[in-house]
C-alpha cells in the first residue's frame, strides 16, 4: 500500500478529502461524508449548460499532464453531433513508478464515479469506462464493487436519480504498453486495436471511441468535479495558480523516503520535495562519511516521471503547474517527483530515462522509434567515454528535430531528459566528454578515448 | 448521341496538332546529353538468356559499384557449387536470404503455409461465444485465449480471425504490440511468471532508477533486469 504523506494544514484537500474512510466502497459512508451532491445538484438545479459553464469558471484542467481545459473538451464534444457519447475515465497510470490514480481509485471510487456521471450528463453520453491497469487488483475489485453499490442506489445505471437518463459505467483493465497513458492510444485499447496514437485534431473530444465524441479525462480530473459543483466554481479558482487552479495528487521520492500527497498547483517544487524529507540545497554541503541518504546534498529535481525534465536546485521555487514547468524544461507528467542527491550521475539518470522511453515507443512514427533510440545511444557514448567531437550538437539537433516532427507527446517529451540536462548540467555533461570523469563515480568513461587518443 | 459523319476524323486529327505544337521530348542522344542525377544508373534489371536462365553469373561488380550500396545479392557461383552473397549480413538479413534462394532457383518457404499446430477448438469456441464475436472486444478474446491455451496458438488466431471477421494480420499486429501477449509457449514457468507479474521493461526502469539515484557503479539498465524489485 503506498503511503499518503502528511501536508501542510493550510494545504487544502479535494481529492484525498475521504481517504480515512474504514471502507472505501461503503457507499452509505460515503453518501453521508458527501457523495453524490454535485450529481445531484447537477442533474436537478444546473443542466448540461450550466454545468459545463460553471466548470469553466472554475478553471480545472485535465491532470493528465497536457493541462488541457476540461470545459473546452466537454463543449467540445456536446456541440458535436453524433448518435453516440462516450465518456473514458483515464485511470492507467503509465508511470509505472507512480501510483497516485491507482491510490485515488482505491481511496475514493465513488468520486470518479460521481465526476464522471456528471461529464456524461453535460455531453449526453450513454456509456462510460474506467480504464486502468490490470495488474491494479485492489482498485479493480473496489471500482466494480463501487460501481455495483451506486448502480443499485440509482445514482448511475437505467434510470439516474430518477430522471429517465441512463448510463452504464464499466470498468476496463488494459495492461501490456506504457503508451496506454495517452489518450488516443488509451481509446485504441478499448476498441480492441493495436495502441498507437492517432494525428490531432479531429481530438477525441470530435471523433474518439468508435468514431463518436469522446471525453477522456483523467480520474483526478473527474473526482475534483463533484467538489466543484458542491463549493461553487470561485472556491476551486482560489485554490492553487491563476493559470491551474486546484490540487493535483504527486508521487514525491526523496531521501526520507516516497509517498503521494496531494499539493495544490503552484507550489513551489521545494516545498513539495520537502515533504518527502526535504532537501539541502546548499551547494557546498559535504556529504557525512557512511551516512544514509539523507546527508548528499539535492543535485537534481526529476520532475514528470520517464520523460520529465531534470531541474537543478536553483530552479526549487518554480511553481509547480503546467505552463511554468514547461518553461523550464520538464513537465507535470505522471505527477512524479524525484529528488535525485549527489550520488546520482546526470548522464546515467537521463540515459535510463531516454532508454525507457524509447523502449516504449510504439513504433508509429519514425523520428519517434528511430529518433529517440539515436538519442540515446548518444547517451550511451558519452557514458561510456567514446563520444564523438559532433555529438552535443547531433544531440541538440535531433532533439530539436524529433519535437519538430513528433506526432504525440511521448515522443516530443522523450526529448527531455538530455535537453534539460544539457541546459542545466551542462558541465557535468562536458567532465564525461572533456575530461573522461564522472564527477558521481557512477559512469566509467574510458580515459583514453578523452582527447589525447584522438 | 447523334451521329455526325466526320466528327471522329476530326477529333482524331486534333489530337495529331495539338501533339505536334508540344515542345519535343527527343533529344539528339550523342551530341545532347539528357539531365541526369549524376548518381542515376538506369533501371536495376535481371537478364535472362534465349534458355530462360539468368545472365547474371554473381561477380557482384555491380554491388561493388553501386554508390548508394543498395544492391545486395546471393546465388550459386558458376560452376553450381556453393552459395554466395554480398551485402552487409546484419542488414535486410532476411529479405537477402529470402532472396538468394529465389535468385538460386531453390523454393522459398512461406510462413503463412507453413504447418502450425493444431488446437482443441472449444475453449477459443466459448471464449468466443462469450465475447459475442465482436471484434470490438479483441483484446479481452485474445487475454481469454492466451489464459486458456497459455499462449496464442496460430490455430486459435485463425479461429478468432474466421469468427469475428478481423483480419489475421490485424490480429497478429494488435496481440504482438502488447507485451502480455505472447505467441510462443513459455519455456519455463519462472520466464513465464515473470512476465505476467510485471513487464520486464518497467521492471528494468525502477530497479535501473533505484541505483541510479543510490549512485553506485553499474554497467548499465540491462544488467538489473534479473533483479527483485523490493
Amino acid at each position: 500500500m503506498t503511503i499518503i504523506l502528511r501536508t501542510p494544514k493550510a494545504w487544502p484537500s479535494i481529492l484525498l478529502a475521504r481517504a480515512g474512510a474504514q471502507d472505501a466502497t461503503d457507499l452509505d459512508a460515503a453518501v453521508k461524508a458527501g457523495a453524490f451532491i454535485g450529481l445531484r445538484k447537477a442533474l436537478h438545479d444546473l443542466g448540461p449548460n450550466a454545468v459545463i459553464a460553471t466548470i469553466a469558471a472554475s478553471g480545472l484542467r485535465g491532470r493528465g499532464g497536457a493541462g488541457f481545459p476540461t470545459a473546452e473538451k466537454w463543449r467540445a464534444a456536446a456541440a458535436t453531433d453524433a448518435p453516440r457519447r462516450y465518456v473514458v475515465a483515464n485511470g492507467y497510470g503509465a508511470d509505472p513508478a507512480v501510483l497516485t490514480d491507482r491510490t485515488l481509485l482505491e481511496t475514493d471510487p465513488y468520486a470518479v464515479i460521481e465526476g464522471l456521471a456528471i461529464a456524461a450528463l453535460a455531453i449526453d453520453a450513454g456509456e462510460a469506462f474506467i480504464a486502468l491497469r490490470s495488474d491494479a487488483g485492489e482498485a479493480i475489485r473496489r471500482l466494480e464493487a463501487a460501481i455495483g453499490a451506486a448502480e443499485e442506489a440509482g445514482f448511475i445505471g437505467p434510470d439516474v436519480l430518477g430522471s429517465g437518463r441512463s448510463l452504464t459505467v464499466s470498468v476496463r483493465p488494459v495492461q501490456g504498453a506504457y503508451m496506454l497513458g495517452e489518450e488516443t492510444v488509451l481509446l485504441k485499447a478499448l476498441e480492441g486495436k493495436r495502441g498507437q496514437p492517432e494525428q490531432r485534431p479531429p481530438h477525441p473530444s470530435e471523433r474518439g471511441l468508435f468514431g463518436m465524441p469522446t471525453v477522456v479525462q483523467n480520474v483526478q480530473t473527474l473526482a475534483a468535479v463533484p467538489w466543484i459543483l458542491v463549493n461553487g466554481a470561485e472556491a476551486f479558482a482560489a485554490i492553487g495558480s491563476k493559470a491551474s487552479p486546484g490540487t493535483i495528487l504527486v508521487a514525491v521520492r526523496g531521501p526520507a523516503g516516497a509517498g503521494i500527497a496531494e499539493v495544490p498547483l503552484g507550489t513551489p517544487l521545494g516545498d513539495i520535495v520537502a515533504l518527502a524529507g526535504g532537501a539541502r540545497t546548499g551547494r557546498g554541503a559535504k556529504p557525512a562519511d557512511g551516512d544514509g541518504g539523507g546527508s548528499h546534498a539535492l543535485k537534481a529535481v526529476l520532475v514528470g516521471g520517464p520523460s520529465g525534465g531534470l531541474l537543478p536546485p536553483d530552479l526549487l521555487d518554480t511553481p509547480y503547474e503546467f505552463d511554468a514547468l514547461r518553461a523550464v524544461g520538464a513537465h507535470v507528467g505522471s505527477g512524479s517527483i524525484v529528488a535525485a542527491d549527489e550520488r546520482a550521475c546526470i548522464v546515467d539518470l537521463a540515459r535510463l530515462l531516454t532508454r525507457f522511453c524509447a523502449d516504449e515507443a510504439c513504433g508509429k512514427t519514425i523520428p519517434c522509434r528511430i529518433g529517440t533510440r539515436r538519442i540515446s545511444e548518444i547517451g550511451d557514448r558519452i557514458a561510456i567515454g567514446v563520444p564523438r567531437p559532433t555529438d552535443l550538437q547531433l544531440l541538440t539537433d535531433l532533439s530539436a528535430d524529433v519535437v519538430a516532427s513528433a506526432l504525440c507527446d511521448h515522443e516530443r517529451l522523450a526529448t527531455l531528459p538530455y535537453a534539460s540536462g544539457m541546459r542545466y548540467f551542462r558541465s557535468e555533461l562536458d567532465d564525461h566528454i572533456l575530461r573522461s570523469s564522472c564527477p558521481a563515480g557512477v559512469c566509467r568513461p574510458i580515459a583514453v578515448a578523452a582527447g589525447a587518443a584522438h | 448521341m447523334t451521329f455526325i459523319p466526320g466528327l471522329g476524323i476530326v477529333k482524331g486529327m486534333g489530337l495529331t496538332l495539338r501533339r505536334f505544337f508540344e515542345p519535343k521530348a527527343t533529344i539528339k542522344y550523342p551530341e545532347v546529353k539528357p539531365d541526369i542525377p549524376h548518381k542515376f544508373r538506369g533501371r536495376l534489371q535481371l537478364l535472362y538468356d534465349e534458355y530462360g536462365a539468368l545472365k547474371c553469373e554473381t561477380c557482384f561488380q555491380c554491388a561493388q559499384a553501386c554508390p548508394i550500396e543498395c544492391i545486395d545479392m546471393g546465388g550459386i557461383d558458376t560452376k553450381g557449387r556453393f552459395h554466395v552473397h554480398w551485402g552487409a549480413p546484419e542488414t535486410y538479413g532476411e529479405r537477402r536470404e529470402e532472396s538468394a534462394l529465389r535468385r538460386s532457383g531453390r523454393t522459398v518457404p512461406d510462413p503463412a503455409y507453413a504447418h502450425f499446430e493444431g488446437i482443441d477448438p472449444d475453449p477459443v469456441d466459448g471464449i468466443l461465444e462469450e465475447y459475442d464475436y465482436d471484434p470490438k472486444r479483441m483484446l479481452q478474446i485474445l487475454e481469454a485465449t492466451q489464459a486458456a491455451y497459455g499462449h496464442l496458438p496460430v490455430a486459435a488466431l485463425k479461429r478468432i480471425s474466421h469468427a469475428t471477421g478481423a483480419w489475421y494480420a490485424m490480429i497478429y499486429g494488435t496481440a504482438s504490440y502488447y507485451n502480455h501477449l505472447r505467441f510462443e509457449r513459455p519455456e519455463d514457468n519462472r520466464q513465464a511468471a515473470e512476465l505476467a507479474e510485471r513487464r520486464p521493461t518497467e521492471r528494468t526502469f525502477l530497479t535501473g532508477l533505484d541505483a541510479a539515484l543510490a549512485g553506485g557503479p553499474r554497467d548499465g539498465a540491462q544488467k538489473t533486469l534479473g533483479a527483485k524489485p523490493n
